[in-house]
């Protein structure tokens, strides 16, 4: 869903998008749309008039029994000023977020590096590290970490750590830890971005005289960066979401103490166990518009810190 | 950049369409397959009461042969969430169970059927009009209660009677409870009851016990923060001591009886409603027994006889006749009793109960046998709950959750909750 539009950061060559040939004429349009109207639908049906719906929703009272009743700002006003809970959720999700994606995006980079110079079985383990993805969103291995994280589960047994679900200090690195564990998805676009380096440019470094360690920091990081960046978006965007693994590890209710009470844990908590679908809904509003800021500011920066391989050509 | 906005707008829709799908739900769940009229049939419960259930229903479509009973059940929590997505979005199963809680939010919400019009099916002769008159919303009846439950203190007799501590009486007040909380932990090394602090059940209890109540009449809150503080600072007291379970034990509570501390075998106790206790049978086979609720320092009993639940038939039912036919077998056929015994409480038609006493058997004697002994000296229970309680049950453990992890003071987490409340029961 997140990845549709990013630009493939490779590819980019400002200048080049401009085709030549002129549009077809407007009569041959209507195949076209015929063939795009399942996903035209499924966009109007299934995501923006839901999302209409929510924007309307979101200055109501709405209990899901009575009709919604008109009240303006007030759950925007409730929740930025009444609600020690909604802040409180709103701290533990930007600790999550600062906490798994760095931490993943450096395990999925350190085996993209050690899968590169493999020489033999590099599929295999292409594989076996993406497993976890595929198993990841669901329900079933949410509950299985919350069993291994919990008192008398495997990770209490092997290192004495008590259980780590239910302490308001760890629970939160159990949530983290599953989301890291889950690295496939970066890692595989690391790789393909490793490979796309031309091996000249470490020929010449090793030429003059860079070790292993001065090529990764002048050539690998530099011309990975579109690729780091693009996996920093996507990731950061993910991890504001994230509600499987809160919800099943925090025993559906983000205990304990609140402590795994992510952002959009507390969203669904407020829709459906408090039944104030307004609430919830002015909450993924003001989701949306933190996400849009912080992906706005990680564009800004990007500026300064990625460097498009095409620029140096010009 | 291009694509700026659409990259959020995606972004966001899976928090979005959590709750923006529901404006999409909608129409009813009904089928009719093979000429035969189908009714989905909801409940919460254990496996225990799924087994019997199950058997019921299977009763009650051979005596009906055009009739088949699609059954789910799901834990408490689980359930009332799915619920109320469920009918709000339309989509209401035919015959559902419903707690005391939801009665008034379901009813008000023209959720519910008014059984009145199905009289000629449901008999409710035989029920108890006072209790009778708890699935009752302005003259009309939306609900049968379907059995009657009160709270007990069950316990694990073997471990009691091993620790050499007295075992409890026929009642007793809040504080020689903690003192025999106290005694047992300090014979057994575990914890002698879970901390009652979470429980907005026993906070009633106690504070029935000093002649106070949860919600006024006209569904304002019913005691003040200095109540609520005394209350927890009652609790965290014995859980510093011991005496209680600690927070890491505590907080696992979900309402099912295999994560309650006496479930789990990291305590001798736990205060839990009489009906599910049952289920403690199956985790400790060596023996359960039950003891009343600890009453005020006065004698003051705070526990009541409540509807342990209801049965409601969906509103936007194809088939109203025969929804209210399961319903009125499931609460007025003799053989349906016999094999639901008191999974679901005691049963509420009157003839049946006395019928049927004599063939208890089991837990399902001992339910009755505790009940009988608490007859007649309990007070009238409450009215039904306003519907913000629903919400504010989860609110109550959550904030004790900061009081026994020690994040907040009793006082702190008192005032917090009792401003959550006001809100909640203002909207």
């Amino acid at each position: 869903m997140t990845t549709t539009d990013i630009p493939a950061p490779a590819t980019r060559k400002p200048g080049a998008t401009t085709t030549p040939k002129r549009r077809p004429r407007r009569e041959s349009q209507g195949p076209a749309w015929v063939f795009l109207s399942p996903w035209v639908l499924g966009a109007i049906v299934l995501t923006l008039l839901p999302m209409a719906v929510s924007l309307y929703l979101s200055f109501t009272d709405y209990d899901l029994f009575n009709p919604p009743r008109w009240v303006g700002l007030r759950n925007y006003v409730q929740m930025f000023t009444e609600d020690p809970r909604y802040w409180r959720s709103v701290v533990t999700t930007l600790t999550y977020v600062v906490i798994a994606v760095p931490l993943q995006l450096a395990l999925a980079l350190a085996v993209a590096l050690a899968l590169k110079s493999m020489k033999r079985g590099k599929g295999f383990y292409r594989s076996a590290f993406y497993a976890p993805s595929l198993l990841g969103a669901s329900m079933s291995i949410a509950l299985v970490w919350r069993a291994v994280f919990n008192d008398g589960g495997t990770v209490d047994n092997l290192l004495g750590t008590g259980g780590w679900v239910n302490k308001p200090g760890w629970a939160l690195l159990a949530v983290a830890l599953l989301t890291v564990w889950q690295f496939g998805a970066p890692m595989v676009i690391f790789l393909a971005g490793l490979q796309q380096i031309p091996a000249e440019l470490y020929e010449a470094a090793a030429v003059d005289g860079a070790g292993k360690w001065r090529q990764f920091l002048s050539v690998t990081v530099p011309m990975l960066s579109p690729v780091l960046f693009f996996n920093l978006v996507l990731q950061t965007i993910q991890a504001f979401q994230v509600f499987t693994p809160a919800f099943a590890i925090g025993a559906g209710k983000g205990g304990p103490a609140d402590s795994t009470l992510v952002y959009t844990l507390y969203l669904y908590d407020r829709g459906f166990v408090a039944s104030h679908m307004g609430y919830a809904s002015a909450m993924a509003w003001v989701l949306l518009i933190v996400i849009g800021v912080v992906t706005a500011v990680l564009f800004r920066t990007s500026r300064s810190w990625v460097f498009y391989a095409s620029e140096g050509d010009r | 950049m291009p694509g700026h906005r659409t990259k959020g707008f995606c972004a966001s829709a899976a928090a979005l369409a959590l709750c923006a799908m529901l404006a999409g739900c909608g129409g009813s769940g009904e089928s009719v397959g093979g000429g035969k009229v189908v009714l989905r049939y909801t409940w919460w419960g254990n496996p225990d009461r799924a087994e019997r259930t199950e058997q019921a229903v299977a009763l009650f479509e051979k005596q009906h042969p055009n009739i088949q009973v699609r059954t789910s059940f799901s834990a408490y929590e689980a359930y009332k969430q799915k619920l109320a997505v469920q009918a709000s979005g339309g989509d209401a199963p035919d015959v559902m169970q419903l707690d005391y809680r939801q009665i008034d939010q379901y009813a008000s919400g023209g959720v519910l059927l008014d059984l009145a019009e199905q009289k000629a099916v449901l008999r409710t002769g035989e029920i108890d009009p006072g209790l009778l008159a708890t699935g009752r919303l302005d003259d009309t009846q939306y609900a049968i209660p379907q059995g009657r439950g009160t709270e007990t203190v069950a316990y694990d007799v073997k471990a009691w009677k091993a620790s050499g501590v007295p075992l409890p009486g026929k009642s007793w007040t809040w504080s020689e409870w903690a003192d025999t909380m106290r005694a047992l932990a300090k014979k057994t090394g575990k914890p002698g009851a879970t901390d009652p602090g979470q429980s907005e059940d026993c906070f009633e209890v106690w504070l029935r016990g000093r002649g106070k109540s949860l919600y006024t009449e006209d569904g304002g809150l019913g005691f003040t923060a200095d109540d609520l503080t005394r209350w927890w600072t009652f609790t965290d007291k014995l859980r510093r001591e011991g005496a209680v379970s600690p927070a890491e034990q505590t907080t696992q509570l979900d309402g099912s009886v295999e994560n309650t501390p006496l479930g789990r075998g990291e305590a001798v106790s736990d205060a839990n409603w009489d009906a599910p206790a049952s289920g403690f049978l199956a985790l400790i086979p060596t023996g359960v027994a039950l003891a009343p609720m600890p009453s005020g320092e006065d004698g003051t009993p705070g526990q009541y006889f409540k509807p342990s639940m209801f049965l409601g038939v969906g509103a936007g039912t194809n088939h109203p006749k025969e929804a209210a036919q399961l319903v009125d077998f499931l609460i007025n056929d003799e053989q349906a009793a016999r094999i639901l015994g008191a999974s679901r409480g005691i049963p509420v038609n009157e003839s049946i109960r006395e019928e049927t006493a004599s063939q208890l058997k089991d837990f399902d004697k001992t339910i009755a046998e505790y009940q009988s002994s608490l007859e007649g000296s309990l007070k009238d229970p409450p009215q039904a709950p306003p519907s913000g309680d629903n919400a504010l049950q989860a609110t109550f453990q959550r904030d004790y959750d900061q009081v026994s992890y020690e994040r907040m003071s009793p006082r702190e987490a008192a005032e917090n909750y009792v401003t959550e409340a006001k809100a909640e029961l203002r909207s």
